[in-house]
C-alpha cells in the first residue's frame, strides 16, 4: 500500500500549495541558470556572429568591447595590405540611449562597411540588408520596430529595412546596424551651438597666440576633432595562412593590437563577464541550498504531523522500510512536483523575460539531479526522527 | 496448554536508589477464547505490563510464551519483536489510533499487507472483516468522519486482521459512552468466542467488569487474580 500517496491524497490542497511555493523558488533557480548562461551567450554573441578571424584594435587596448579603442578610419587599408589578409573592414560600436518605438531604450549602434564589409547583421528574420550608403538601418526585433518604420537619430531619419532576432551587445541590449558613415555621424554629431562655441574658443586662443585673422581662418578647420575614426578593424585571413602569423605581422609592423576570435572571446569571458558570472553562480548555488533546506523542513514538518500514525505503524509491526519509503516518497513527490511547476513557470516567463535566458538541456538535467539528490538528503532528518519514535507513543505512554 | 503464559515477569526502570519496579514478578495464563480484564489505578503498572508482553518494553526478568512458543526468556527476546507483534498480537487503543489518511478498509488491509497478504486479497478480507464487525457500509470512509463507536470497531477489525492469537485492548471503552462501550465489550467477547483469541482488556472502567472470564488487579506493580 502506498502510504505516501494516500497521505498526499488526504492533504491534496496543502500539498499542491506547498509544491507551488517550492516550485516558484525552484523557478528562480532555473531562471538564474538561464540568466547565467544568457549572460555568457550575450557577452560573446557579437564575437561569435561576426565572421572575423582577427579583431584589430588600438595598440595596447583590450578589444573594442572591454576597453575603448580609437583608430583612424583608413587604418583598415594598411591592415588589408598585410600578408595573409583576405578582407579587412572598419567597425564601430557604441551604446546609445534614445527614444525608439515610442520609448526611451538602451541599445548599441554598430557601424560597418555595408558594401561587402565584415561586422554586419547575420541572419535576418525579415526584410533585407542595408543596400544604400545612408539612411537605412537594420534593427533587432526586441526594439519594437517594424519594417519600413522610420526613427530619428541626431539630425537624420533612418528607415528600418531589415530585422534581426536576438542580435545583442555584450550587455544584452539589442543592436541597430547602420552604415559606417551614418554611425560615425550619429556618434560624433554635436549641437550647432556647441560647435559655434568651440570654434569661438579656438579663435580666441589663436588670437592670443598672435595669429592674424586670415591665418586663423585657415587653421581653425584643422583644430576641429576628427570624426574619421573607428573602434576596430575586422580581418578575414586568406585560406592557408596562419592567423597567428598574420596577427604578429599586424602588431609588429602596423603598431596595433590584434586578437583572434578565440582570444577576443576569452577577453570577454575573463574580463567583463567573469565577475557577473561569479555573482550569478553564487546566487544560484545559494538558491539551490535554500530550496533543499525548505524541502527538508517541509518534509520534516509533514513527518512530525504523522508521528503518532508512524508510532502506530511500528506498534502493529510495520518494518522500518515501510516508514522510510513513505517519507522518501513524499520528499521525492514534493521535489518532482516542485520541479515540474518550476519548469512550467520558467517556460511561461521565458519569452517575456527582459534578459536572454539560455537553458541548456544538460544544465536542466543537472539541476534536476541535484534537486533530486537534495530531496533524498532532505528527508534524512525526518527519517531519523521517525525511526527514533518509540511505538509506545501510540499507546499514549 | 494456555495460549498466553507469563511467569515471574518483572520490569524495573532505572538503577540503584532510583530504580522503580513497575511490574513485580507477574504470573498468569490466558486460554484461547478467554476474555481477561486487567484492572488497576493509573500508574499501577497495567500499561507497562502490556508493553512488556508486546516486547515494546523489554522485561527485566521472567518468561513469556505464546502457544507454547517462548517469546522472552533469560533476559532476551527469542523472536524478532515487530514480527512477533505482527503475527501474534492485535492492538485496540483507547484513542483507536487509526491511520488518519487511510479509509476504514485500508486501515484493516494495511495490517494484513504488512503480514505479507497480497493487495487484492487483503482488500477482500478487510471487507469481510468489516462486514463481520457490522461496519461494512463505512469501508470507504476516512476515520475523521466516523463516530467513536465506528472507529473502535474498525480498530478491532485492524487488531483481528491477521487473526492473532492474542488481542490487547488498552482502555477500549474510555472514550465511549456507556451504551457504545457496552457494545464494544460485547464485540470483543464475541471475537474471543468465535475467533478463539485470548483477549486482555486493560481498564479501570468498573461499569464494564461484568462478563469477563477472569479479572486481574494490579497495584504498585503487583498482579493479583481477583476472579
Amino acid at each position: 500500500m502506498d502510504l505516501a500517496l494516500k497521505d498526499i491524497r488526504r492533504h491534496v490542497g496543502k500539498f499542491i500549495a506547498t509544491i507551488i511555493g517550492v516550485g516558484m523558488l525552484l523557478a528562480i533557480v532555473l531562471v538564474m541558470n538561464g540568466i547565467y548562461r544568457g549572460n555568457i551567450f550575450d557577452g560573446i554573441w557579437l564575437i561569435e556572429n561576426t565572421a572575423a578571424d582577427l579583431w584589430v584594435v588600438e595598440q595596447g587596448r583590450g578589444g573594442p568591447f572591454n576597453e575603448s579603442s580609437r583608430m583612424p578610419a583608413d587604418a583598415y587599408k594598411s591592415v588589408a595590405a598585410a600578408p595573409g589578409v583576405a578582407r579587412a573592414s572598419p567597425f564601430i560600436s557604441y551604446a546609445a540611449q534614445r527614444a525608439l518605438a515610442g520609448a526611451s531604450q538602451q541599445f548599441t549602434i554598430i557601424g560597418y562597411e555595408v558594401f561587402g564589409g565584415l561586422g554586419g547583421p547575420g541572419r535576418l528574420v525579415a526584410g533585407r540588408a542595408i543596400q544604400a550608403p545612408h539612411w537605412e538601418a537594420v534593427a533587432d526585433a526586441r526594439l519594437g520596430l517594424s519594417l519600413n518604420d522610420a526613427f530619428r537619430l541626431g539630425s537624420h531619419s533612418y528607415t528600418v529595412v531589415g530585422l534581426t532576432r536576438g542580435a545583442v551587445d555584450p550587455a544584452g541590449n539589442p543592436v541597430v546596424y547602420l552604415s559606417l558613415p551614418d554611425a560615425q555621424e550619429v556618434l560624433y554629431q554635436q549641437d550647432s551651438h556647441a560647435l559655434v562655441a568651440a570654434r569661438a574658443a579656438n579663435a580666441k586662443r589663436l588670437d592670443r597666440a598672435g595669429f592674424g585673422t586670415a591665418e586663423a581662418a585657415k587653421i581653425l578647420p584643422l583644430l576641429a576633432g576628427s570624426t574619421a575614426t573607428v573602434n576596430a578593424v575586422l580581418v578575414q585571413v586568406t585560406t592557408g595562412h596562419d592567423v597567428h602569423e598574420v596577427r604578429s605581422h599586424i602588431e609588429r609592423w602596423l603598431h596595433f593590437s590584434a586578437y583572434t576570435a578565440e582570444e577576443e572571446r576569452e577577453l570577454m569571458l575573463e574580463g567583463r563577464l567573469k565577475k557577473m558570472s561569479a555573482v550569478l553562480g553564487l546566487f544560484r548555488s545559494l538558491l539551490v541550498v535554500v530550496s533543499i533546506v525548505i524541502i527538508a523542513l517541509i518534509v520534516y514538518v509533514l513527518t512530525i504531523e504523522k508521528i503518532r500514525p508512524i508510532a502506530t505503524l511500528k506498534l502493529i509491526g510495520a518494518p522500518n522500510r515501510v516508514i522510510v519509503r513513505m517519507i522518501l516518497e513524499q520528499s521525492l513527490a514534493l521535489t518532482l512536483g516542485s520541479f515540474a511547476v518550476a519548469y512550467l513557470l520558467m517556460s511561461l516567463v521565458r519569452e517575456r523575460f527582459p534578459r536572454t535566458l539560455i537553458l541548456l538541456p544538460e544544465e536542466i538535467a543537472i539541476t534536476f539531479a541535484v534537486m533530486l539528490a537534495g530531496g533524498v538528503l532532505a528527508s534524512f532528518m525526518a527519517i531519523w526522527h521517525a525511526l527514533r519514535t518509540p511505538p509506545a507513543l501510540a499507546l499514549g505512554g | 496448554m494456555a495460549l498466553l503464559e507469563v511467569h515471574n515477569l518483572s520490569k524495573t526502570f532505572g538503577e540503584g536508589d532510583l530504580a522503580v519496579q513497575a511490574v513485580r514478578e507477574a504470573s498468569f495464563a490466558v486460554e484461547a477464547g478467554e476474555v481477561a480484564a486487567l484492572l488497576g489505578p493509573s500508574g499501577s503498572g497495567k500499561s507497562t505490563l502490556l508493553l512488556c508482553l508486546s516486547l515494546i518494553e523489554l522485561p527485566s526478568s521472567g518468561t513469556i510464551a505464546i502457544g507454547g512458543r517462548m517469546a522472552w526468556r533469560n533476559g532476551r527476546a527469542q523472536v524478532e519483536a515487530r514480527r512477533y507483534r505482527r503475527e501474534n498480537i492485535g492492538f485496540v487503543f483507547q484513542g483507536h489510533n487509526l491511520i488518519p489518511f487511510l479509509t476504514a478498509q485500508e486501515n484493516v488491509a494495511l495490517a494484513m499487507q504488512l503480514n505479507g497478504v497480497g493487495k487484492r486479497e487483503a482488500a477482500r478480507r478487510a471487507r469481510e472483516l468489516l462486514a463481520y464487525l457490522e461496519v461494512a457500509q463505512r469501508a470507504d470512509t476516512l476515520p475523521a468522519t466516523l463516530s467513536g463507536g465506528e472507529r473502535q470497531r474498525i480498530a478491532i477489525g485492524r487488531a483481528l486482521a491477521n487473526e492473532p492469537p492474542i488481542v490487547f485492548a488498552d482502555e477500549p471503552t474510555a472514550a465511549l459512552d456507556t451504551e457504545r462501550g457496552r457494545k464494544v465489550m460485547e464485540l470483543l467477547r464475541r471475537v474471543a468466542r468465535e475467533k478463539r483469541s485470548a483477549v486482555i482488556v486493560v481498564t479501570h472502567d468498573h461499569r464494564m467488569i461484568e462478563g469477563f472470564d477472569s479479572v486481574y488487579v494490579m497495584n504498585d506493580g503487583l498482579l493479583a487474580r481477583q476472579r
